[in-house]
């Protein structure tokens, strides 16, 4: 016969101060782990949901990211018919041709930053059909304006609507705000391809191109087709493994990140088997009681194993919100947590812990529970019943 | 010192009890250690590397916005500059799919040991940085990191320039956080002439100024000479520019400083949880010792050492482990230039007697209280409860 759960449970009341510590602990390896996981993911989350699973990332060989990257226009002419490539309605190819520059931008509190500004043309709403314009409007060709991300407008001073902007060389008007579901396009600034290409005074006009290709098409076919053409050096990724491979940087942050939750891991499991030890002790008498009653080893075991596991499971709770409100907390006291990507440029993170980012830090708090009730409970298990109840 | 076998021999009692705690906390003072290398690292390195006389010329409008390379000399030529060097990013990778593994730039060799004359490069290195086309300094971190040494070649693909380039190293920046790679701006304009594309241009000026109190003035000399030019610039110290490239990564560091602070708050907790458990049980015994004549404070400062030589023993524990764990984390990641200087791992004495310090005082906060309980209760009290 098992014993009920209610009998580790209102053991673990009966212990109450040693409860709480135990809890406590457990709940601040939560609160860590969750806390260092979930900005890393935050910040995985930002980059990789920039790009398209429909597009292509057009650059020069070689080339890792768009801030390296120079085109002409006459590789632009050269590809802008292959087949393959989504059209719109009147059968223009949906490619975008873009330049991208980095330049300084003014922080609130006086610093600076570099920001990424992408020279684009009006397609490039077609293309990257997940951003869109919540405010006010795109910027008209040649006229100095720009639309600038929701990201952006928060962090900069004169990055509102109606504002003057200056960066680079000239000075620009605010006309638009872009949104795109928290993604890295929101830590950007659009403005007109050739206007900037001139204040940058770049004599190749592009960096990069980003292609629709059409429903149905062969995706690998048409970018093996760009990258042999043999006139330009040209390289064609999915607009997905761009990204993936521009938050590459943050791997780094992973492998500390485990090695965290391993090892204040394995220190809230010493934690709890001192308290489980120190819990069959004081019940020395009470197992040998059980065990006279006709309570089986695997029943004591067993209880002894959940009464653990429950405190384990109790603290990831705490811990998991004391997480949640910390991170929205710290999010509110930065304003965005920034992170240079491989660009050098600063994309706004907000920190915030997604129900997946709590899958780690609750399969550590089960093992906690598990391997810090283990030996405990196997020594309740092991003691005869009458030399515990002699002890005792 | 009288009753230390005493207090140690406590210890001794539930060995099993002690190596947990003590393993416990060792485990989170090796964590405490690592997480603080972080931000440390990044301190240090605008602290040491910067110097107050060296400061940077770039375009006012951004780090990719070019500036025409005459305007070196026009720099050199102001009193006071003492020596002026270009700098131009090369963005080179030993392997493509890896990325940018270390900065390296192209810079004139002439004036490059006065320039970072507080370096300590040594001269012979110096001189055969001037004597050979293809040479290349590199920082020590970067040489450890590859496993390269002085007289290897390597070799560049560059990700800002469609080119690749051989280098030989002929010497070391002796700085074991030093990841930097420098090569001749000459190397550069040859493989650039031969591809058919002159460059004359320079991504920014370093340059050193005799006397830090000249530094403000000529700064605002060398910007009020491009203004209205080709390029307007901005000058700044080293450390003002350091401090402006890495400002991105403050967030970062906050979020490691606070998880570093939970993970203290744990230790204490368990720690605590440990005195209070060792002191419940003794409870008996303490009574007989206030019955036989041991005076409170005795009994006190006994329980309380008991608690700060477990914590301090597992912290020098802690501290060993944190060293031999960094140097396995320097192996296993590679840092790219984006994280820069947070990821060096390098644990210093300061951290080292920071992490003691921790441990010491984790275990005086955890006994006092479970301390001063147990020398507080009634003596009468216990006894007859006990007995």
């Amino acid at each position: 016969m098992a014993l009920p759960l209610s009998y580790g449970w209102r053991s673990l009341l009966a212990r109450g101060m040693r409860t709480v510590f135990t809890v406590a602990v457990i709940a601040l390896v939560v609160i860590a782990t969750t806390l260092f996981w979930s900005l890393i993911a935050s910040l995985k989350r930002t980059l990789v949901s920039s790009g398209s699973a429909e597009n292509l990332v057009v650059m020069r060989k070689g080339a890792t990211n768009d801030g390296s990257s120079q085109l002409t226009l006459e590789s632009l002419q050269a590809i802008r018919f292959f087949e393959g490539i989504a059209r719109d309605s009147e059968g223009n190819p949906l490619i975008s041709p873009e330049l991208v520059v980095q330049p300084f931008f003014a922080t609130a509190d006086g610093g600076r930053e570099n920001v990424l500004v992408r020279g684009v043309e009006p397609v490039a709403l077609l293309v990257h059909d997940e951003v869109s314009i919540a405010e006010g409007r795109l910027f008209n060709t040649s006229s100095g304006e720009a639309v600038v991300g929701r990201g952006v407008a928060q962090r900069y001073k004169d990055a509102s609507i109606g504002s003057e902007l200056k960066f680079g060389r000239g000075t620009w008007t605010v006309v638009g705000i872009l949104e795109s579901d928290g993604s890295s396009f929101e830590s950007e600034v659009w403005v007109d391809a050739r206007q900037l290409a001139n204040d940058a005074k770049r004599t190749l006009p592009y960096s990069g191109f980003r292609v629709r290709v059409a429903k149905g098409a062969d995706m690998d076919a048409l970018a093996r087709r760009i990258a042999d053409d043999p006139r330009f050096a040209l390289e064609a990724t999915r607009e997905i493994d761009y990204y993936e491979n521009l938050s590459s940087s943050a791997n780094t942050l992973y492998v500390i990140v485990v090695g965290l939750a391993v090892l204040a891991g394995i220190g809230a499991i010493f934690g709890a088997t001192n308290t489980m030890y120190a819990a069959v002790q004081a019940r020395t008498s009470e197992i040998g009681t059980l065990r006279a009653l006709g309570f089986s080893r695997a029943a004591i075991l067993f209880s002894f194993l959940s009464e653990s596991v429950m405190t384990a499971l109790f603290a990831f709770g705490v811990g998991a919100l004391g997480a949640w409100a910390l991170a929205i907390f710290i999010s509110w006291l930065l304003g965005g947590i920034a992170f240079g990507a491989a660009t050098f440029t600063t994309n706004v993170i907000q920190l915030r812990v997604a129900p997946v980012d709590l899958l780690m830090p609750f399969a550590l708090s089960v093992l906690i529970g598990v391997f810090g009730g283990l030996a405990p409970a196997a020594r309740a298990a092991r003691m005869r019943p009458v030399d515990a109840l002699r002890k005792a | 010192m009288k009753y230390l076998p005493f207090v140690l021999r406590n210890l001794g009692r539930n060995k099993l009890r002690s190596l947990l705690t003590a393993s416990s906390i060792a485990l989170a003072i090796a964590l405490v250690c690592i997480l603080r290398t972080m931000p440390a690292g990044l301190d240090s390195f605008l602290s040491s590397i910067a110097s107050n006389t060296r400061v940077s010329t770039h375009n006012e409008a951004g780090m990719v916005y070019a500036m025409p390379y005459a305007y070196l000399q026009k720099v050199r030529a102001i009193p006071g500059v003492v020596a002026a060097i270009s700098w131009q990013w090369f963005g080179g990778a030993v392997d493509l799919s890896k990325g940018v593994a270390f900065p390296n730039f192209a810079v004139d060799p002439e004036d490059f040991g006065r320039v970072y004359e507080d370096w300590n490069i040594a001269p012979q290195a110096l001189e055969d940085f001037r004597k050979y086309r293809d040479a290349a300094l590199v920082g020590r971190a970067t040489l450890e990191k590859n496993g390269w040494k002085v007289g290897d070649v390597v070799t560049l693909q560059s990700t800002v320039f469609p080119m690749q380039l051989s280098f030989r190293i002929v010497g070391e920046v002796p700085n074991p956080r030093a990841t930097q790679f420098y090569f001749q701006r000459e190397y550069l304009v040859q493989a650039f002439q031969a591809s058919g594309t002159p460059i004359d241009s320079t991504g920014m000026i370093w340059s050193r100024i005799d006397d830090p109190d000249r530094v403000e003035p000529i700064m605002r000399q060398i910007d009020e000479m491009f203004r209205n030019g080709e390029a307007e610039t901005a000058s700044e110290t080293e450390k003002s520019f350091f401090g402006n490239f890495f400002s991105s990564l403050k967030g970062i560091v906050a979020v490691i400083q606070i998880v570093a602070g939970i993970v203290t708050l744990c230790i204490v907790f368990i720690a605590a949880n440990t005195a209070s458990m060792s002191v419940r049980e003794r409870v008996g015994e303490i009574a007989i010792l206030r019955a036989i004549g041991f005076r409170r404070k005795i009994v006190f400062s006994t329980l309380l050492a008991e608690a700060a030589i477990l914590s301090t023993l597992a912290g020098v524990a802690g501290a060993l482990v944190s060293l031999g764990l960094t140097l396995m984390l320097r192996n296993l990641t590679s840092s790219g230039p984006q994280l820069g200087p947070l990821t060096g791992f390098i644990v210093t004495d300061t951290i080292l007697v920071q992490a003691l310090f921790l441990a010491f005082l984790i275990g005086i906060v955890s006994g006092w209280l479970p301390a001063l309980g147990a020398s507080r209760r009634s003596v009468a009290q216990t006894l007859r409860e006990v007995f």
